[in-house]
């Protein structure tokens, strides 16, 4: 059995289901996080009158949507794939395949639509002139890739055991906001209380956010350790999270 | 020696016990931590079993006797707890209704999915697409989802795919009892033609019929256990006559209330054997049936013997009154009586020979006590028995 061949074919299924029967078609997928963007720069930029810090400071619309993208990705592919195994439990218990396959093609979907929305997004704010340096944008989509193992490994991880606790992605639903808010997406590093500041480097998501903005609004630096930290960290989020699969994968079929 | 495509070395499996919400949690600590949970119920132990190329193997038993377990685990999609299995080959399954299928997919989405999920390519699809939907033969409900689709359907487009694949091991569930007459034969034809071409089967089926058609051997499970593994007439008559002998603690029962009534029934033999396995004759074979009475006042019973098909249909009926007879008395209470078939021009099927023990008048009936019989060999002639007969206009070899 070809592992590719399948996996694209679950990919384009869960593209298709997506879409299938909804009235904007794939557009829906661009709209929602447009829509999200231009809500939240609303309240942060009329309402909350946020400025992004420092001399030369990109707009906040720009600040923001440069991280909220990948965060969406993200958080979006944990949130579905966590009940990949469950929603195909007919099929597991019918077929023997590789279930990783199925936590990979939902995973794999989140990031290709979001993807899609990050480089649209990015076109449209150089068009209205907000100062993106289109040039880095090879760059910053490579960072996709460990942004991609990171989610693959939480995902591989959270799938498995939401198979013996169901509770798992309900409580997902209340952690992800938490890590949302706790890592500078809406906020610059500078802004948080001094004792804050080292602090936030804990939190996986900051490297990117960070780096997002160091390469496409020329906004902070950026910082090779935490390069190197963050491929560390991905990697073995992924080869963790392989292994809880690994383990479990037998057992699925007792437990669904 | 022909290559062994299933080979199973005492296989088991046993589930999770997962009543309490508890249950699942402590489960899933001891997986990570020791890599085996302990509080498991079985459901199936030291299972030997080997299916060569070209054999064709029926799986009998009760509900929940594990045969679904035993072929989940043959094709991979369970992981045993003990024993192992090994396969080689390519495997075709229809496991129970479905076979995988999504219900909010269109059937042509679904087989897409199945087709990959056999490793076919885009191109191998788009070449067979028009033969599985020809042979599901569901017309324009192949574009709806599966969802609307009634279980008949379901079950044609899955044996469509499977047909289509053309695999080493066919393996199907049960899955024949769905389909309507038409399709059946369509499919019986299919498998027929599939072992005829080498294919190797193994069929989960509680229809003694479609296992005798298309099996040559067939193994019976029990609790979980082989009980017996063999030729196909053999097992599947001992697992019916075990059938029997389990509605018999009904008739023990009114046995025993029996035991102050006038007239019981000792026992039967079926040409001299006493034993409860079914007897196994040819088409118009001799059939001796002895009975002994017991007669609690020592009074002379009138014994009615008779043959009914396996399903109840009476095929005929005689007792010892109706012909005058009477049975010879062998002890004080007791009485033998015997009769002989010397033709028995009953057609190739399952039947019982039922007794009847009645008083000496031949009205009140006592007791009822069955025997099995089988009636082995093919041949295509219709309903219970043959009627003498001749075709007037003359034979061919006449002329």
């Amino acid at each position: 059995m070809s592992v590719s061949v399948l996996t694209l074919r679950f990919l384009s299924r869960d593209l298709r289901s997506r879409f299938a029967g909804s009235f904007s078609g794939g557009l829906w997928a661009l709209l929602q996080p447009l829509l999200q963007l231009a809500i939240t720069s609303f309240i942060f930029l009329y309402v909350f009158k946020a400025r992004v810090p420092g001399s030369g400071a990109p707009n906040y619309i720009a600040f923001l949507a440069v991280a909220f993208w990948p965060w969406t990705a993200f958080s979006e592919s944990l949130l579905r794939s966590t009940t990949a195994i469950q929603d195909n439990a007919a099929l597991i218990g019918k077929v023997a395949l590789p279930r990783e396959v199925l936590v990979v093609a939902v995973v794999a979907s989140s990031f290709a639509i979001h993807i899609t929305g990050f480089v649209a997004v990015m076109i449209v704010l150089t068009a209205f002139g907000y100062g993106i340096s289109l040039l880095h944008l090879p760059l910053a989509l490579l960072l996709y890739v460990p942004l991609f193992a990171l989610s693959l490994g939480c995902a591989l991880l959270c799938a498995a055991v939401q198979v013996f606790v169901r509770d798992l992605v309900q409580a997902l639903g209340q952690v992800l906001p938490l890590l949302m808010f706790t890592a500078p997406i809406y906020y610059a590093r500078d802004l948080l209380p001094e004792r804050f500041r080292d602090l936030i480097d804990l939190h996986p998501f900051t490297f990117y956010a960070e780096s997002y903005r160091a390469l496409l609004l020329d906004y902070g630096s950026f910082d090779y350790w935490r390069l190197g930290a963050a491929l560390a960290l991905c990697i073995v989020v992924l080869l963790a999270g392989h292994w809880v699969f690994r383990r479990l994968d037998p057992h699925f079929e007792d437990f669904l | 020696m022909t290559q062994v495509l299933v080979e199973a070395r005492g296989l088991g499996k046993a589930y999770p016990k997962v009543h309490r919400s508890g249950d699942r949690m402590r489960a899933l600590g001891r997986l990570l931590l020791t890599g085996n949970d302990r509080d498991r119920i079985d459901v199936l132990r030291g299972v030997n079993l080997e299916v060569r190329r070209g054999e064709s193997l029926g799986l009998i038993g009760e509900n929940g006797a594990g045969k679904s377990t035993l072929l989940k685990l043959i094709t991979g999609v369970l992981t045993p707890t003990t024993g192992s299995v090994r396969v080689t080959g390519e495997i075709g399954a229809l496991l129970e209704l479905g076979a995988g299928f999504h219900p909010e997919y269109s059937g042509r989405d679904n087989v897409a999915m199945a087709a990959a999920l056999h490793g076919f390519s885009s191109a191998e699809l788009r070449e067979r697409l028009p033969e599985i939907i020809a042979f599901a033969d569901i017309g324009d409900y192949i574009d709806e989802p599966v969802k609307h689709y009634s279980s008949g359907m379901v079950v044609r487009l899955g044996f469509a795919i499977v047909a289509a694949l053309k695999p080493d091991l066919l393996i199907t569930d049960e899955v024949l009892a769905v389909g309507d007459e038409s399709f059946q034969k369509k499919c019986v034809q299919w498998i027929e033609n599939y072992l005829d071409g080498g294919g190797t089967l193994i069929l989960v089926s509680h229809s003694m019929y479609h296992v005798q058609k298309l099996c040559r051997h067939a193994c019976w499970l029990r609790g979980g256990e082989v009980a017996m593994s063999g030729d196909v007439f053999d097992v599947t008559q001992a697992y019916l006559a075990y059938h029997e002998r389990k509605s018999a603690p009904t008739r023990s029962r009114s046995e025993a209330a029996q035991a102050g009534h006038e007239f019981s029934v000792l026992g039967i033999a079926l040409n001299e054997s006493e034993s409860e396995r079914p007897l196994m004759l040819e088409f118009g074979d001799v059939l001796r049936v002895r009975v002994r009475v017991r007669s609690r006042d020592g009074r002379v019973p009138c014994v009615m013997i008779g043959v009914v098909r396996a399903d109840g249909t009476p095929v005929y009926g005689v007792s010892t009154e109706i012909d005058s007879a009477s049975p010879h008395r062998v002890a004080e209470d007791e009485y033998l009586c015997e009769i002989e078939f010397g033709s028995l021009e009953l057609l190739p099927g399952n039947y019982s020979v039922r007794v009847h023990p009645m008083d000496t008048e031949g009205v009140r009936v006592f007791d009822t006590l069955e025997r099995s019989l089988t009636i082995r060999g093919a041949s295509r002639e219709f309903g219970l028995v043959r009627l003498a007969h001749h075709w007037v206009h003359g034979s061919r070899d006449e002329r």
